[in-house]
Order: C-alpha cells, then structure tokens, then sequence
C-alpha cells in the first residue's frame, strides 16, 4: 500500500496531538501524515476534534501533548519558516470589514513572510475571480465573495501547504465545482500539497487521494482513499414492486453481493459497479418491475460505520 | 515584521469611523468651552480669585490663552482618557470578535512582534490626540484670547506664572499628559488581550479610571497608602509643572509610577497573549 | 511795657501756631496733590502676599484729575483693592470728614504729626484714616486707612524727585489676610496633601517702586477707558 507514497517527501507529521479545554478532551491521540502533492481530506462528525487539530497545526491553539512537523521542522521552534509557507483558511474567511479587499490583502501580505508585490495581489484577485470588486469594502461582500477572498489570501504568497477547512460551506454549485477544479489545479498543475476538511463527502471522494476519519479526538483510520473505499464496489439501491422475488434471483446469480437489506420497496447492497447493468437486465427479464436505481455514495456509507464502529 | 504589522494596524486604526470620534469630540468640547469663556469668562475668573478680592485687585489680561489651556485641560482629564480607551480598548477584543485575530494569528509573525505593534500603533494614536488637544487648546486658545501671565489656583493659593515663563511648563505637561494617556491606552489593551469582545475592555478602563478618580478624591484614611500608587493620581501630574518653584522629585516619582504601570501592563499582556488560544 | 510787648509777642506765637491746625495741615497736604492735574510712571509691583506666588512686574500707572487712575500692565499685578486717588478724594472735600491732631510719631527720623480723619457719612466706603504727616514738606509718610469693604490697610510712602509734587518713589502696603481660604473641594494637586490649610502670617505686602515720573505733561483720556 505505501510502498509508493515511502519516496514521496512527507510534508506533514502529526503525531499523538493532546488537547484539553477545561477538562474536556477534544483532541486525544490525532495522529496523521501528509505527503508532497496530496489532497488530504480530513474527515470526523462535528465535534470530533478537526478544526481543533487544524488550529494546533497553524499555532492558533498549543497542543498538551504530541509533535507536529511540516516541512521537516518542528512547529513550536521553527514557526516563522513554517507558516511562511503556510497558506489557510480555518473556519469561515474573515476580514476587516471596513477595508476593501485589496487592502485587506495588501496587510495580510505584509506579514506573510514574503515580498508580496500589489502586481501580485492584483494577479491573485483575478484569479479567484473578484477582479472589479477590489475596491469594495469587505462587508458588502456576498458568502461567495468572501470565500474567494479567504482563498485569495491563502495562495497569493505561494504556499507550498494550503489548509482548507471546508471551503465550499455556502457556495452555491457553480461555486462548489470552482473551488474543487481549484483544488485539483493546485495540487496537479502547481504540486501543492492540499488538506481538505469537508463535511461535502462526496467532494472528498472526488478529489481527495488520502485521507484521515477522526471521531471523538481520536484517528479512527488513514490511508489512500480508492484502497479505504476499494471504489469498484459501490453500494446501489433498487426500487421494485417485488423485493422478495427480487433477493432471490440476487442472491443466486451473483456471489459477490455484500451488505444485502430489503425493505418493502427497496433493496440495498454493496456490488461491483460493473454488474448493475447486468442486474438490471436480469430483473427486468424476469418481469420484475424496476422503478428506480440510485447509486449511494460510498464513503459516506464507510463513514457511518466507521464512526458508528467507533461507537 | 513588528514595524510592517504597526503599518498595518495603523492602516486599521486610520480606517475605523470611531478613531475619529476622539478627535471630533475634543474638537466639539473645546470649542464650546472656547466659547463659553468668550462670551462669559469674566465670571469664571472671578472664582478663581474670589477669595482675594475683598482685599486685592487683579490687573492686566487675565483671561488669556495661556489660562483657557489650564482650564480646558482641568476639565478634560477624566474625558481624554474614555476617548482613547475607545479606539484602544478594541485593538485585540476587536479583532477576536471580528474573527481576523485568527486569520492573523495563522501569519508568520510572532505573538509579541503582533502585539507590540499594537501597543506602538495605540501609542502613535494617542500622540495625535495629545497633539491635537494641545493645539486646541493652547494655540487655538491664545489665538482668541492673546497671550499673558497664567493665574493658577492650587490647593496652597495663588500662583501667578510670568508669559515668558509659560511655555516650557506647557511643553512638558502635554508631555506628561501624554505619558498619563498611554498608560491608560496600555491599560485598555491589556484588558482587551483578556476578552474577546469590542465593549469589555472599553467599559472596563472606563470603570477603573472612575473608581480609582473617586477613591483618589475621598479624604479617608485607609485609602491613604493606596492613593499614591493609583494610576489617576499621577493623571494629574502635569499640574505640578505650573507649581513656583516646579518640584522635580515629585514629578519624577509620578513618571515613575506611570511608567511603571505602562511596563507592567503591557508584560501582563504578552504573558496573556502567548499563552492563549485563539478560538474564536 | 516790657511785659505788655512781651505778652503780645507771646500771643502772636500762639496765634501763629494756632493757624497751622490738623485741617490746616491736612489742607497743605491736600494742596500739594493738588498740583498735579496729570502724571504717569513706571511702576514695579512686588508682591509678598500670603498664598499668593508672583514675581514682580512691572507696569505703568496714568491718573488724571480728579479721580482717574489707570494700572496698564499686560502682566497680572496685584494690587490693594483700595485705589490710590480714593484717599485723595476723600480728602479734597473738608465736608466729607472731620480732622483731629492725635499725637506724633517717629517714622525714618523724621517726627510726624498723627492727623485722625473720621467721616461725617455713616455710608461714607472711607470710615477712618490715619495719617502720618511731615510737618515740613506736607506729605504722608504713613498711612492707616480703614473702609467698609477691605479693612484696614497700612501704608507706608518714601519719597525723592518728586518731592514737590508729593508723588511717592516707592509705596509700601500692607494688607489683611486672615480672610484668605482655599476650598477644600478644589481639584487637588497630587504633590499636595489636598487639604485646605490656613495661611499662618496674618498680613502680606505690596511693594510698588515708582519711577520715570512725567507730571502735568497731558494724558489722553482714551487711556482710562477699558
């Protein structure tokens, strides 16, 4: 499984990160590595200890407990080095609504660790797609707006590291899909190395290559998304008017049927994506009626269990 | 990083519409005090040397620039420091509220250079709120009222300073004033560092200089040991210099004290602000 | 004969001091004032006044017959709140007042002779004055005045160039003080206790040192008005 990802360089290590606030653990044993190039996704139920993680690795917050390495370099002493090349969004993007967006930028820029010119800031501003909205003031910015100046500020001093944590909360689908094409640019075209917190499972599924499940403060599981979600299966639901009948030419044609439930008007199982067709043709030849398939996505169902193991 | 981030937070305090209000209400204060005594300043001399009056006369431009200055500075020394804790009260609770202090918390700047920029940019705010009291009141004030001798009423009589002998004294009590307005701006931060909303530390600082004017007035004896000590004390420092003769060793003991309560704020902030964790 | 010219002589003697009464003499004082219709000087006022700090300042002083008097400093000066032509005027009308001698005094070797002023008016401001009159040169070497509305107030006049005129060099006061209290809720000083403290010394003084007389030269009227 990692024989590959062994040579690739490891940007982030987080290992056995403790954190306490006023007795409550929120985060009790997070550990996760992060390789050059990857779209991490960092997935866990609210509560469970990911923007806490996020902020510990972006110095927001001091860890109890546990080591946190990016770049090679220890956090707590290399911080200037480290966050330089750091880009981020934690939470919603928030800004100084009495300034516009430009200056909001310049000032982000003048602490970023590098020269950052306004040729630059201009260049950033047109490619997330405010270009003549710069001289508004941040408050008369719509959610999008914002999102897109929370990128801005994120990528225009050339981060090697983007930390996202869910970055397309309140776009509307045109902007969900900009931002996941934006992901993957970064990560293909630029080499950047990109960690992706979402509740959008599916943007997960789609983008991401690794992954991190936490619940409750702890890592549940990590590893590459297609070995974790083995994504020739999927998990599918018939709609028919005869489930029984429906089961038992299942069940006896095809051996390789998992997670079998039937209700009264649906049946659900796991099955190799390529056998639906053929399922399909088999039920309608033994006239039985197919109102309806859906194919469920699979890592929210892995996901659900994985937590619900957890549990 | 810290000179480029006091940039910045110049930037902000000159952006934000309440950084004027200190200015325009000083502006609208004075004025109306500038007026008043046009129209009725006579009466309000009369005070001043009412005690004397059954055997003396007092000749010569009493009611002159010089004279409005003390005056307007006597008047104003609780309500200066309210308007520079409203700009500097909100320099971190502010930011935390807004939710930039994390956005900013994630910059490769450390938490000492970020918040001594602000403590320096809070301390060049409150400059030019000195500044422009100053030219209010003195030369706004000798410019309608002329120059002359300054008659000074102090708790021992009457002191009657030369013309020639005037500006010098003025010259440092702006300068302690100053030092008596930073100490209450890094005293208004240092609150902020421990909230994380806008009002908090505002009306905090504001309780405290109100407590501590009281406390400082009433003539009890068991507060008799803290007086001395209290930051609102030495707010009024600056009177001393127009004292015949100045006494030196009690004013150095007052720029002392302030200065030590400025240090001290400002260490019990950045012990605060690095051990904090931004979860807002 | 002898004794009868004797007695004559004797009588003529006394006549002629007889002549030289307490009114008589106040008369010569007043006459000599009243040489002057104008003068103005510069003035050094040196205050020494309890609860009152000032260092001395100079000014000009105008006065023009008969009661206008004129201080012109743009420094503030104290001065005693009884005016220097009240006493004047008070004196140039024998009906305001009844003179009697009281005695002598010895003031710089020079025997004086105590004039006792006492008004006629009961609403009169001047109620009693004492004055210490050179018997030659007619002028007041002391003075005690006392008014209805700033006490008593004690004078003492040195006199040199202007002699003839009766103008004074230098003018000594010395005023009542006890009345003097500072409020005890006035802003305090932080290097003061606060407290409201009365003055111990009773009595302080005002100096004026007078010189540059210019007399009877004219003196515009624009100058005594405000």
């Amino acid at each position: 499984m990692g024989c590959l990802k062994i040579m690739s360089e490891l940007i982030v290590s987080v290992k056995n990160l403790k954190k306490s606030f006023k007795g409550f653990k929120a985060l009790n044993d997070v550990s996760f590595s992060v390789y050059k190039n990857d779209v991490f996704g960092f997935l866990g139920p609210n509560g469970a200890g990911k923007s806490t993680s996020l902020r510990c690795m972006l110095s927001l917050i001091e860890a109890d407990d546990g080591h946190i390495e990016i770049f090679g370099k220890s956090l707590s002493k290399n911080r200037f080095e480290v966050l330089s090349n750091i880009g981020s969004i934690i939470e919603k993007p928030d800004f100084y609504k009495y300034l516009s967006a430009f200056k909001n930028l310049e000032i982000m820029a003048r602490i970023s660790g590098r020269q950052v010119s306004k040729s630059e800031i201009e260049d950033i501003i047109h490619f997330v797609g405010l270009e003549g909205r710069e001289k508004s003031k941040f408050k008369t910015y719509s959610h999008g707006m914002k999102q897109r100046l929370g990128i801005a500020q994120a990528l225009m001093h050339n981060p090697e590291l983007i930390i996202l944590d869910e970055p397309t909360t309140g776009l509307d689908p045109q902007g969900i899909v900009d931002i996941r094409e934006l992901i993957i640019k970064l990560s293909k075209e630029q080499g950047k190395t990109v960690i992706l917190s979402s509740h959008q499972l599916s943007e997960i599924e789609m983008i991401a290559n690794r992954m991190v499940i936490i619940n409750k403060g702890k890592s549940i599981i990590e590893g590459e998304v297609s070995e974790l979600l083995n994504s020739s299966q999927m998990m599918v639901r018939f709609s028919s008017d005869d489930p029984e009948k429906f089961c038992s030419i299942l069940t006896k044609e095809f051996s390789d049927i998992a997670d079998l439930k039937v209700t009264e008007s649906e049946i659900e199982f796991e099955v190799n994506r390529e056998n639906i067709p053929e399922i399909n043709a088999l039920m309608v030849g033994q006239n039985i009626t197919i109102s309806g398939i859906e194919q469920k996505r699979k890592l929210e169902d892995y996901f659900i269990k994985m937590i619900q193991n957890e549990k | 990083m810290l000179l480029k981030n006091t940039h910045n937070e110049l930037i902000k305090i000159l952006a934000k519409p309440r950084s004027y209000i200190g200015f325009l209400a000083l502006t609208v204060l004075i004025g109306v005090i500038l007026l008043a005594m046009k129209a009725d300043g006579d009466n309000f001399i009369s005070f001043v040397t009412a005690s004397f009056e059954q055997t003396l006369s007092f000749n010569g431009l009493i009611l002159n620039g010089n004279l409005i200055a003390f005056i307007i500075l006597q008047m104003l020394i609780i309500h200066v420091p309210l308007l520079v804790a409203l700009v500097t009260g909100d320099l971190v609770s502010g930011e935390a509220a807004m939710g930039t202090l994390r956005m900013m918390g994630t910059k490769p700047i450390s938490r000492n250079s970020f918040l001594l920029s602000k403590f320096l940019a809070g301390a060049i705010y409150t400059f030019f709120l000195t500044v422009w009291l100053a030219f209010l009141s003195l030369i706004v004030g000798q410019f309608m009222f002329g120059t002359g001798d300054l008659i000074v009423l102090n708790s021992d009589g009457l002191v009657i300073i030369p013309e020639y002998d005037i500006m010098w004294r003025y010259g440092l009590a702006f300068c302690l004033a100053y030092l008596s307005l930073l100490s209450i701006a890094t005293m208004s931060i240092c609150f902020s560092v421990f909230s994380d909303n806008s009002i908090g530390p505002i009306v905090s600082t504001m309780a405290v200089i109100i407590l501590f004017t009281i406390i400082g007035s009433l003539d009890v004896s068991t507060f008799d040991y803290i007086q001395p000590f209290l930051i609102t004390t030495h707010m009024a420092s600056w009177r001393s210099l127009f004292e015949i003769p100045v006494p030196y060793d009690a004013i150095t003991d007052s720029i002392i004290i302030l200065l030590v309560h400025i240090i001290g704020f400002t260490l019990l902030a950045l012990w605060w602000f690095n051990k904090k964790d931004i979860n807002t | 004969m002898k004794y009868i010219l004797i007695l004559i002589i004797g009588l003529f003697s006394g006549a002629f001091y007889a002549q030289d009464s307490a009114q008589d003499l106040l008369n010569k004082v007043v006459d000599k004032t009243s040489l002057v219709n104008d003068y103005s000087a510069s003035v050094l006022i040196k205050p020494d006044v309890p609860m009152i700090k000032s260092l001395p300042v100079k000014a000009k002083i105008y006065f023009k017959k008969k009661d206008k008097f004129k201080v012109v400093s743009k420094s503030i000066a104290i001065l005693p709140k009884q005016g220097f032509t009240d006493v004047n005027v008070f004196l140039s009308n024998p009906k305001n007042y009844m003179v009697v001698e009281a005695g002598t005094k010895v003031i710089n070797n020079t025997t004086t002779r105590l004039l006792t002023v006492i008004a006629n008016e009961s609403s009169s401001e001047i109620i009693l004055a004492k004055l210490y009159v050179h018997p030659k040169h007619y002028v007041v070497l002391e003075s005690e005045i006392t008014t209805r509305s700033s006490g008593t107030v004690r004078v003492n006049y040195q006199y040199s160039s202007q002699l003839s005129y009766g103008l004074p060099s230098q003018i000594k006061f010395t005023v009542d003080v006890k009345e003097f209290k500072m409020p005890k809720s006035f802003s305090t000083n932080p290097h003061k206790s606060g407290a409201s403290k009365k003055n111990k010394r009773k009595t302080g003084t005002i100096v004026l040192d007078i010189t540059n007389y210019v007399v009877n030269k004219g003196v515009s009227d624009s100058i005594f008005q405000k």
